[in-house]
């Protein structure tokens, strides 16, 4: 059981501020990539600046067109989508968008979403944005299953620490590797990228997935398959992030349906420090804003004077005896 | 959780910097909206009326509203769907033409007077009516949608407007009375199968002789249709175009259409309105 700690009188601002990646972040709650574009297509509609802060449309070295429609979905419970990285490119990444991230989000933290096809890519857009104001640091997608390869840094051991070792050494800004749900010990990949020196982790991506039109007898997706978000997936990423925070200790940002105070409560148990949302966004703009009050209204209740005190105090209780025949149980 | 309060536009002062050109106005408004009426008018086809007052002045004919359910819902739909706003009241209404087609329009089908939901808008770029030029609205089946708001404020301006609207059916045809009181006029109409209004594509009833604005929204093969013919002929068209959305405000990337000369156009914040020509016609 969490208790009561006596918090005397804490504010929700002292309750939900923590100290990771080497700054303050006011509020756990992060919009997650590719839902919030740049944050300025939300000017006015989120309070950005008032939340924990962002991470970026995918960068990667040269624009992107992305793939054909239709590239979103609804399923049950959530939503396929394949937009395929569609971003504007390093350049102008620079010169038009993080000017106004810079310049407009003081107190939210920043990260960019990095993708590239090599190593090589990877370590460009690093190398080029690390001198750049305006962000704190890295999301690394090796976990997009939306693009050819897009995945292939993240499912396999080799690949995945050469390139964050190789990221490392070109940085010192933080660096967190967003994995994919999709390999059989997410735990085994969480420590790998501990071991190469990753600042953190965020978990998880989309899971890869498919719609068809029955009456067509074709995929409902452009690129044919996608990635699949939403409320359905909250369990399977609960259980990545206890996976990956058992299997480490460098901060997680637990990422998948999240909708609520409630579910990221969930992740935060599970062992996350801060929470992206993604899908809640399209339903309800002001969800991330609703997310935030509502953990700082849960802390208050249960008189916990810091969100930190609740990460990863998951408690498992000891196996039991088996139920005895009969009892229905 | 604790609900975040509404956000709303300040519909008494200027709205801020457009941070997207061409996207106005900014921000949109979000609130719960009350379900006035909803009634059906046609085969499958409903009539929806909701208290909007900041999203009924600020509206204009081509944009629209993406409507939802909340994060608290996990009934289908989860995503909230775009539609044209349909017609506007001074008394603060809004109107939505509703066709069953999936999740989304069966549970709006469904909805009664009281209930609530959530709306975001007014989004898109509007129709552009600016030259003082006949006009020629061409509706294939819920293409009517904007063309009920946009014939109602044209001919309220005492500009000229002819509204074609075409159906497969005429068990499908929107309420023809109901029409006249929206827009101040008739609507000519075309079926397929001849069983209401007159027998053919309501691309028959175009007339370039005063060289018309041509305004065009409904299925993907008659908007294709149409931006031919204006192109054959060097007509200015305007279509209004229908993708899967996610967010209606840019985030997402999801509701591209293909672009003329390559590449893709957001349909939210760079449409839904486009000329026919910055469209590539030839991708499916």
């Amino acid at each position: 059981m969490v208790s009561g700690r006596g918090d005397g009188a804490a504010s929700a601002a002292d309750r939900l501020r923590q100290r990771l990646f080497g700054t303050e972040f006011q509020s756990p709650v992060l919009l997650a990539s590719g839902t919030c574009g740049y944050g300025r297509e939300y000017e006015g509609l989120v309070p950005l600046d008032e939340i924990g802060g962002l991470v970026t449309k995918a960068v990667s070295v040269e624009p992107r067109e992305g793939n054909p429609p239709h590239r979103i979905a609804e399923t049950p419970g959530g939503m396929i989508n394949a937009i395929g990285l569609h971003n504007v490119g390093l350049d102008r990444f620079i010169d038009e968008k993080l000017p106004w991230l810079r310049d407009n989000l003081t107190r939210a933290r920043v990260f960019v979403n990095v993708v590239g096809r090599t190593v090589d890519d990877f370590a460009e857009v690093v190398a080029r944005l690390d001198g750049e104001d305006g962000f704190l640091g890295f999301e690394i997608n090796v976990s997009c299953p939306n693009v050819k390869g897009g995945t292939m840094f993240g499912t396999d051991e080799a690949s995945l620490s050469q390139l964050v070792g190789r990221l490392r050494r070109e940085t010192d800004r933080p660096i967190v590797v967003k994995l994919t749900p999709n390999v059989p010990d997410i735990g085994r990949f969480a420590r790998l990228c501990e071991e190469e020196g990753a600042d953190g982790l965020s978990a998880i991506n989309t899971f890869p997935g498919m719609l068809i039109d029955i009456e067509r007898r074709q995929p409902v997706i452009g690129n044919v398959t996608g990635g699949v978000s939403g409320p359905a997936i909250l369990p399977m990423g609960v259980y990545s992030t206890w996976k990956a925070a058992s299997a480490t200790s460098i901060p997680i940002m637990g990422i998948g349906g999240i909708r609520s105070a409630e579910d990221a409560l969930q992740y935060v148990l599970a062992g996350a420090s801060l929470v992206q949302v993604g899908t809640a966004l399209f339903v309800d703009p002001s969800s991330a804003e609703g997310i935030h009050l509502g953990l700082a209204g849960w802390l208050e209740r249960h008189g916990i004077p810091a969100l930190s005190e609740v990460v990863g105090a998951l408690e498992v209780p000891e196996p039991r005896p088996p139920v005895e025949a009969g009892t229905g149980g | 959780m604790s609900p975040a309060p509404p956000r709303h536009a300040d519909p008494s002062g200027p709205a801020s910097a457009d941070p997207i050109a061409g996207r106005s106005p900014w921000p949109p408004v979000r609130h719960r909206a009350r379900v006035l009426s909803n009634r059906r008018v046609a085969e499958a086809t409903w009539w929806l009326e909701l208290e909007s007052p900041e999203i009924a002045a600020a509206s204009r004919p081509g944009q629209f509203v993406m409507i939802g359910y909340g994060v608290d819902n996990l009934a289908p739909p989860l995503l909230p769907r775009p539609f044209s706003v349909g017609w506007r009241s001074d008394d603060g209404r809004v109107g939505l033409l509703v066709r069953t087609f999936g999740s989304g329009t069966r549970r709006m089908s469904g909805l009664e007077a009281g209930d609530e939901t959530l709306l975001l808008g007014p989004l898109g770029r509007p129709f552009r009516l600016e030259e003082d030029r006949p006009i020629q609205c061409v509706a294939g089946g819920v293409g009517l949608a904007p063309f009920l708001f946009l014939a109602g404020e044209a001919r309220a301006r005492g500009r000229e407007v002819r509204l074609l609207y075409g159906e497969r059916t005429g068990a499908r045809v929107f309420d023809l009375d109901l029409v006249r009181r929206l827009t101040g006029g008739p609507a000519e109409v075309w079926t397929e199968d001849g069983s209401a209004g007159r027998k053919g594509l309501v691309l028959d009833g175009i007339d370039l002789t005063e060289d018309p604005l041509l305004l065009g929204c409904g299925p993907g093969a008659m908007l294709r249709a149409l931006a031919d013919l204006a192109a054959r002929r060097g007509a200015s068209l305007q279509v209004s175009v229908e993708e899967h959305m996610g967010c209606g405000v840019g985030t997402c990337q999801g509701c591209v259409v293909p672009r003329a000369g390559g590449g893709w156009a957001k349909a939210c914040v760079e449409g839904p309105v486009f000329d026919a020509g910055a469209l590539d016609w030839g991708v499916p």
